[in-house]
């Protein structure tokens, strides 16, 4: 998630919003002190102006979740053996590596659920509970998570809205909780986990299902959002070192063609609040530049596990 | 040098202003999504009226998604559109009644651009209002309801 604001918006924005901090939702305000303190500063007309015209940007990655049903309805099957292995959780002693193993471990435990592999499912939990400890977030994941799931293992809905919360739990807590390099990293862990567990899901080959290729080709239009988030918080020596491997996977990417052969267009049903956007588009990936892409995704996605 | 004692103040109160939307993205946002799955992401943030906000995101062919915007009922309207990347307005929430839950199929993956813009009350008001707005994204789930 990123937040285009200067600082001195940033600040004009916090000034707004203080009176605020004492509720969860809506507040109606008078003009607070703070504001007319603002106010009745000479301030460059210019910065009031910015401030009024600033727009937050955010940047949303397909979640864990999503990338696990995304393979799963490309028609992929499970294969346990590519999952990072449980025991690997004693080696992440740092936070980059507690949270980037929080999105890899994060990514495992969305595509076992959808594989119906519930035993799976409930380690790869707790593994992803002990990681969410280590980093200080408070009641993501509890004991009581734990038990939910596992009194639900026959109900793969439940079993994923209880991922799906949890997930963004531990998002929701370190971007409010002032860690938003953090999040970012667990964001980022997930869905290079995601692109590795596709990848190699193909069998190396670009013909054998032209679907899950399909899916790892488009997330040339998600590497952008990865690459922005990242960009954001690249004063961070951590989050710094990521972008600069994502870095290495873009110049891969670059050779991926993506275009659209027609123009975007769109057909609204006001009865059934469906909107379809129709557009054709090509994808283009040749064997030779698949293989390098899938190369360099088991070397990100090593150094991340390791 | 107000201003600068102002930007001091604030910058040290920027944490404790944040952390307030967390509890509104679950219980009024999820919700939101009736049948639809979320997709575990975290989109909320406290908007004040004639805010702005744009979210990118990556939407894939062959998935059905809804989109639900939530807003604390002190808010004004949200105007709610979706772009592409070259900026073609591909759907505006005005010529529905300001809705802020609609479903969206793409025939071909497109990242596409969701505007915000929060309308304001009364520009002769001394009032300002602002609260939390969360933006989730639900996919519809498998037909098949329970594991066999």
């Amino acid at each position: 998630m990123k937040r285009e604001l200067t600082k001195a918006t940033i600040c004009l924005f916090a000034i707004s919003v203080i009176c605020f901090t004492s509720c969860n939702s809506g507040q109606k305000k008078q003009k607070s002190e703070e504001q007319e303190i603002v106010e009745s500063v000479n301030v460059d007309g210019k910065l009031v102006d910015d401030f009024k015209k600033s727009k937050l940007i955010f940047y949303s990655l397909p979640s864990p979740l999503e990338t696990a049903m995304l393979i799963k309805r490309a028609g992929a099957t499970y294969n346990e053996d590519l999952l990072n292995p449980l025991s690997n959780i004693d080696k992440y002693s740092t936070n980059r590596q507690k949270a980037l193993n929080l999105g890899v471990y994060s990514a495992d435990l969305s595509y076992t659920s959808l594989f119906d592999q519930t035993q799976s499912s409930i380690r790869y939990m707790a593994n992803a509970k002990k990681l969410a400890d280590g980093l200080g977030i408070i009641d993501a994941i509890d004991e009581n998570t734990m038990r939910k799931l596992e009194e639900n293992i026959d109900n793969r809905d439940v079993m994923l809205d209880i991922i799906s919360e949890t997930f963004m739990s531990s998002n929701a807590y370190l971007t409010e909780n002032d860690r938003p390099a953090i999040a970012v990293m667990v964001l980022v862990g997930g869905w290079v986990e995601g692109l590795y567990l596709a990848t190699r899901l193909t069998n190396g080959s670009v013909e054998n299902n032209k679907r899950l290729i399909d899916r790892i080709v488009y997330q040339k239009l998600s590497l952008y959002t990865v690459i922005n988030l990242l960009e954001e918080y690249k004063s961070n020596e951590d989050v710094n070192y990521i972008l600069t491997k994502v870095g290495e996977l873009n110049e891969i990417f670059e050779q991926v063609e993506i275009n659209n052969t027609s123009k975007v267009e769109a057909e609204t049903d006001a009865e059934t609040r469906v909107t379809t956007i129709k557009a054709e588009s090509e994808a283009v990936i040749s064997p030779v530049v698949f293989d390098k892409l899938m190369k360099k995704v088991e070397e990100i996605r090593t150094e991340f596990i390791s | 040098m107000r201003i600068v004692i102002v930007l001091i103040f604030c910058l040290g109160l920027i944490g404790s202003v944040n952390g307030q939307c967390m509890g509104f993205a679950k219980d009024v946002g999820k919700e939101a999504l009736g049948s639809y799955l979320h997709d575990g992401n975290y989109n909320a943030t406290i908007l004040e009226e004639g805010e702005k906000a744009e979210l990118y995101k990556t939407f894939f062919s062959e998935q059905k998604y809804r989109v639900a915007i939530s807003k604390v009922d002190e808010l004004p309207d949200i105007h709610f559109r979706v772009l592409d990347r070259n900026g073609n307005v591909l759907f505006d929430n005005v010529k529905y009644d300001y809705q802020l839950v609609w479903d969206f199929e793409v025939a071909s993956t497109q990242m596409l651009i969701i505007e915000l813009n929060v309308l304001e009350h009364n520009k002769e008001s001394e009032e300002l209002v602002a609260g939390c707005v969360s933006v989730m994204f639900g996919i519809e789930p498998d037909k098949k309801k329970r594991k066999k």
